[in-house]
């Protein structure tokens, strides 16, 4: 029998809850989100439906208004979403496909719960748990087999929607139909990176986790650390999240994070860091005292308005408990990281420098290693379950057993031994096995170290999650500049990497992309343009590197900047027009060139997580790459042809918008809404299988027979566009809503993207729009002010109005 | 000249765009009602009317094909009624009382009906495909500036305050539902309107009567008014609460020669004396009344001082504020302030709690004011207000013995 996911329930309705009933909406899927009845009603309310709901309502309303968004498309994800108590609506479970549970922390609750669910659940429907810490066999213990076969572990992080990982827990009678299905549904659906754990507590990414906490905050009160200074190390330059320890608990919450620690120190009587788990005592005050972090507004730091509305920065003092000013610490160590390229230089480094700093990193970084290698087989099968953990779950650039690598095993596991760390025994055997790290290539193939076989094993991954960086390793680059390479896919599609800092556009990059529009019209049956940078959500193109221009523009050589920008139409045009299909697979940030660039291809399959938009007026320019002709033809051409349209500003006002107030997607699904995406176009929900999907999107072209776009002319709106666009610049410019230049640039826009002084309806050739779009573009750019703007984004990143 | 008497003056309730009593009802047939009310309160047969004249600031899409035409034919006039459409944006409904006045005058006409009629829920201020030209604007946009900038310029020249914006809009709103609760607007007439409800997956059309003006917030305090962010300039004064409302309705006129008076048997209200028109800048066209009321009482030779009642259009408190300081009137609160007996103008309020449904207000003004001279035995009337694009008009009438 096929299985399908059709209606779920979601027992639950907090953070979590709500963050898991807003992923399964946006999938498509109908959800029931259940929560308690309140305690505390009055008699009157007990009748009353809507107070018997208040708690759920609250937690849905919470969802709809987090930040950032949990949903995709509130407005038609939520619909999908009905809500309910537990004593009224208990009964709907029997129509739901599965059931997931996120209520409060608590084995008896949650065992009732399961019993109540055992009665009215349907056969064959799949039952799973969200808990983080309570081991599932204690709950199902005393469920039916039936049940019992269809019940797991389920565990979302928080936020749902941008955490990546998903933990799955089988239960020991679990069918494995159940499991493989729950594990393509996951990764297929809901876009998540499935790591198999085992029933033991706090299952991977929170064992691991909450001890890398635990040990930093132990050895920062040995060695008489500062919090700014444990920050400074395990952030950014470590290769972990910007937050790095402290700020990330805050972000947490303190309460959440002690819970996590003490319910590790009972659980795990046997673990041999259970001191670890042993909350300090300075933070145990702090939860008394409230201090949560970010909830609370004030964890370890916190800000503070001063009398002349001044926010100061302040942490904690874990010595005296007391908050005192901020400074931005640093080793020198940190100063050394900084001249480095890589993320496994830093890492070196910093681990073998000798300062203070250095010193505690180390220990910290080993003792994660150490603890990282005792836990297989205990929590779980192999390094990579663990590895794709804290990538996935704590946004690190790399696992333990990746930053192990970087740090050299030999050396390091020497100087742990030197240092009297007791080095873990199956780290020990692999050692004398020869092997010296804990991943290799071996024909292009990635393998993993087992400790269980002492050998290596070909890593398991979907045909789909193509990985570029090992195409790259296996000598699949057939050309590359520094800032771009062309990377053979297979099947004739080959693809154009980026790979410059924020992956932003520049010359280089756009003459790469002519002469490999050539290799592939030589070798090849089709491109992609995609590429995998790292972070959250990444950049898939920020922008356009501006340096160039600039320094033309102050040199006054505009005529240069001219025959630049024709450049870039000729190499945006070429790719548009090629004989060969073209898609992009753009995620995370997609801004100014890099909108265009995707705005220009055959199609574009997309990452759900797209923050997409046309943002060169923040930088005091126009966009130069064709984006507003691309974005004008979306808005018009995606109708019937015999579809007459009556009132172009219709169409007109929400495209200008869009480019004048540099609006940014919140999702894909959104960019979809906007225009960005057309309706041809692709949403992926997994961010690894992008890649992938792109290339199978060209097979898929090339298959169905391929033939170039026609160069068709485009009506416009034309005049009549700028007689309403000047009218209302003026009511702008007199409520002091917009600032001079700003105005002489949205003019620029509107007459690009309204085809220039013409009648409305005119037909018009994208050569017509492109030298509007030129001369706009090297108008502003004689302008000091223009000058001034981009400047200012380039040493700030933060626009300048003028 | 002859005379031009006014038999008969009604309105329908103004009710608030969009989640009003008339967002999703036809304005043709709030107009209809209109037609049909002035009709049955001044008892004479439809047959008797030569032609009906209609205000309208946005006379397309369902507004347009000649509404005046269009509406008399639906309310059952008989063939020989004539119809036209007339636009002068916001006095368009007295612009059309006053053009039948004048055809009347002159004689070329005995029994005719000046009407007006907006529905901002369904045609939107500005019409559905506004097309500035592109040149001029580019040389002057001032003409196309959007009301509400307008009326910031006037705030800011003419040094009127935030504080003197939110106390007039607080006495419009207490006149108001004073008046709505006494039942002083004797000149509605209740009207027939729909609102479509989704049932289950079908929907159904529910009809009702509406009776009364729905935007009048009798809770208002000038504390809550002054908590309002201004809305057309990032430091300005105007906010939503101090401008007029944004309203649907409908409003019409009976006039009458005097030999018409006599043949029908009727009892004339008043007489229009006089109607002027005046230009000022585009930038600050709130101004407009500042000139139209002198140029029309100069008309009529008549002073401020013989004015017993006022119906100056509140568009925006800003304006309206300025005009009744040159006119002389604002220093002297007592004609204005909620709690006075002795005031005389706007007396149940303005447009900032009744709305302003543009081409019908002139209409809408004029039967408030035959309501209120009637009640008052005011000698004469005036009615006045500001015009989009830079005008005033400003009518005065004189109420029959």
């Amino acid at each position: 029998m096929q299985r399908r996911i059709r209606k779920v329930a979601v027992i639950g309705s907090g953070i979590m809850g709500g963050g898991i009933a807003a992923l399964l909406a946006g999938a498509g899927v109908e959800v029931l989100l259940l929560d308690i009845v309140p305690f505390d009603l009055t008699d009157d309310q007990k009748k009353d439906p809507k107070a018997r709901n208040r708690m759920v309502q609250a937690g849905f309303d919470a969802a709809l208004k987090s930040k950032p968004p949990l949903f995709y498309d509130k407005k038609n994800d939520a619909p999908m979403i009905s809500i309910g108590n537990l004593d009224d609506d208990f009964n709907k479970l029997a129509d739901c496909d599965w059931i997931i549970e996120v209520v409060v922390e608590n084995l008896k609750i949650k065992q009732q719960l399961f019993k109540r669910i055992e009665g009215v659940r349907k056969a064959g429907s799949i039952v799973s748990s969200n808990t983080s810490g309570i081991p599932l066999k204690d709950m199902s213990a005393d469920l039916n087999k039936e049940m019992r076969q269809h019940f797991l572990g389920t565990h979302f992080f928080n936020p749902v929607r941008y955490m990546h990982l998903l933990e799955l827990i089988p239960g020991e009678e679990t069918l494995p139909e159940v499991l493989d299905f729950v594990a393509n549904y996951g990764e297929v659906m809901l876009g998540k990176g499935i790591v198999w754990a085992k029933d033991t507590p706090n299952f991977i990414g929170n064992r691991i986790g909450i001890h890398g906490i635990g040990k930093a905050m132990q050895i920062m009160l040995e060695d008489g650390l500062t919090i700014p200074e444990v920050d400074a190390i395990f952030g950014a330059p470590m290769g972990r999240p910007k937050t790095a320890i402290f700020k990330t608990s805050d972000l947490v919450g303190l309460d959440t994070m002690s819970h996590v620690s003490s319910n590790t120190y009972d659980l795990c009587v046997d673990d041999e860091e259970r001191d670890t788990f042993i909350v300090p005592d300075f933070v145990k005050k702090m939860v008394e005292n409230k201090q949560l972090g970010n909830k609370t507004k004030g964890g370890f730091y916190k800000k503070e308005l001063t009398p002349d509305w001044k926010w100061l920065r302040k942490v904690i003092d874990p010595k005296t408990g007391e908050y005192v000013d901020l400074d931005k610490p640093t080793f020198p160590c940190l100063d050394a990281a900084k001249q480095c390229a890589t993320t496994a230089e830093k890492l070196q480094t910093i681990v073998y420098g000798d300062d203070k700093g250095a010193k505690f990193a180390w220990k910290v970084a080993a003792a994660a290693a150490i603890y990282s290698a005792n836990r297989i087989p205990e929590i779980s099968d192999t390094i990579v379950e663990i590895d794709n953990a804290m990538k996935w779950g704590y946004n690190f650039e790399m696992g333990p057993f990746e930053t192990w690598d970087a740090i050299g095993v030999e050396k390091s596991v020497a100087k742990m031994e030197a240092d009297g760390m007791a080095v873990p025994a199956n780290v020990k055997k692999m050692l004398a096995s020869g092997a010296t790290a804990f991943y290799k290539l071996e024909n292009g193939k990635k393998m993993f170290f087992d400790f269980a076989s002492n050998g290596y094993k070909p890593m398991q991954t979907s045909e789909k999650a193509i990985v570029l960086a090992d195409l790259r390793a296996a000598g699949k680059v057939v050309k590359s500049v520094p800032s771009c390479s062309l990377i053979d896919l297979g099947d004739g599609v080959y693809c154009i990497e980026f790979h410059s800092k924020m992956n932003a556009l520049n010359g280089e990059m756009l003459d790469f992309m002519k002469e490999a529009g050539e290799y592939v019209k030589e070798n090849g049956v089709g491109m992609v343009i995609g590429n995998q940078a790292g972070g959250m959500p990444g950049a898939f193109s920020a922008g356009g590197d501006l340096s160039y221009m600039l320094g033309l523009a102050k040199a006054g050589k505009f005529d240069e900047i001219d025959t630049f920008i024709k450049g870039v139409h000729e190499g945006i045009m070429g790719t548009k027009y090629a004989p060969y299909p073209v898609v992009a697979a753009p995620y995370g940030l997609a801004l100014g060139g890099g909108c265009e660039i995707c705005l220009s291809a055959d199609r574009i399959v997309a990452h759900a997580d797209l923050f997409m938009g046309l943002v060169e007026i923040g930088a005091g320019l126009v966009p130069g790459g064709g984006g507003m002709i691309h974005l004008w033809r979306n808005f018009i051409e995606s109708k019937p042809g015999v579809g007459k349209i009556t009132d172009l500003a219709g169409f007109f006002i929400q495209a200008f918008m869009s480019v004048a107030q540099a609006k940014v997607s919140s999702s894909a699904a959104d960019a979809r809404n906007n225009g960005f995406l057309r309706p041809t176009d692709r949403i992926v929900a997994n961010k690894d299988n992008l890649i992938g999907e792109a290339k199978k999107e060209v097979l898929k072209m090339v298959d169905d027979g391929y033939a170039p776009p026609r160069k068709t002319k485009t009506a416009v709106f034309g005049r009549e566009a700028l007689g309403m666009i000047w009218a209302e610049m003026l009511n702008m410019k007199s409520g002091g809503y917009i600032t001079p230049h700003m105005e002489f640039i949205a003019k620029k826009i509107a007459v690009c993207m309204a085809g220039g002084d013409v009648p409305q309806g005119t037909l018009v050739s994208e050569e017509h729009l492109m030298t509007l779009e030129r001369e706009a573009f090297v108008d502003l750019w004689r302008t000091e002010n223009t000058q001034k703007m981009a400047e200012n984004i380039m040493k700030t990143g933060k626009p300048l109005f003028l | 000249m002859k005379e031009a008497y006014i038999v008969s003056s009604v309105r329908t309730p103004g009710c608030r765009r969009g989640k009003g009593a008339f967002g999703q009802t036809r304005p043709e047939e709030l107009l209809v009602q209109a037609l049909n009310g002035v009709m049955e309160r001044a008892g004479v047969g439809k047959e008797a009317v030569e032609d009906v004249m209609t205000g309208c600031a946005f006379p397309e899409a369902e507004q347009g094909l000649n509404i005046g035409r269009v509406a008399a034919q639906m309310a059952k006039f008989p063939d020989s009624a004539c119809g036209a459409t007339v636009n002068r944006f916001c006095s368009a409904g007295l612009e059309a009382i006053s053009l039948q006045a004048m055809r009347i005058k002159a004689g070329w006409c005995e029994v005719a009906i000046g009407s007006g009629l907006e529905s901002m829920s369904i045609v939107p201020m500005g019409g559905n495909m506004p097309r500035p030209h592109p040149e001029w604007a580019k040389e002057c946009p001032d003409v196309y500036m959007s009301m509400g900038v307008t009326a910031e310029n006037v705030a800011t020249r003419y040094k009127v305050t935030r504080e003197m914006q939110d106390e007039f809009a607080y006495h419009s709103h207490m006149k108001a539902a004073n008046a709505t609760k006494n039942g002083l607007f004797k000149e509605i007439v209740p009207t027939q309107a729909a609102r479509y409800v989704e049932k289950g997956s079908t929907w159904v059309k529910e009809t009702f009567t509406q009776t009364f003006d729905d935007g009048v917030r009798d809770t208002t305090t000038i504390e809550g008014l002054a908590k309002l962010r201004p809305v057309f300039s990032a430091t300005g004064s105007v906010t939503a609460g101090n401008s007029s409302q944004t309203t649907d309705g409908a409003a019409a006129t009976l006039l009458m020669s005097g030999d018409a008076v006599k043949k029908y048997g009727v009892k004339p209200i008043a007489k229009v004396i006089a109607y002027a028109v005046a230009g000022c800048r585009a930038d600050e066209m709130g101004v407009g009344p500042a000139y139209a009321v002198p140029k029309a009482l100069a008309m009529a030779g008549l002073k401020v001082e013989d004015i017993g009642l006022w119906e100056l259009n509140e568009a925006f408190a800003s304006q309206c504020i300025y005009a009744m300081q040159q006119l002389g009137l604002y220093d002297k609160k007592e004609l204005w302030v909620s709690d006075s007996d002795k005031r005389i103008i706007n007396i149940n309020g303005g447009a900032i709690a009744l709305g302003h449904p543009l081409g019908c207000t002139g209409a809408k003004l004029c039967a408030q004011l035959m309501t209120g001279m009637q009640e008052k035995g005011a000698k004469y009337g005036v009615e006045s207000m500001c015009i989009g694009g830079g005008m005033g008009a400003a009518a005065i009438f004189e109420l029959c013995e």
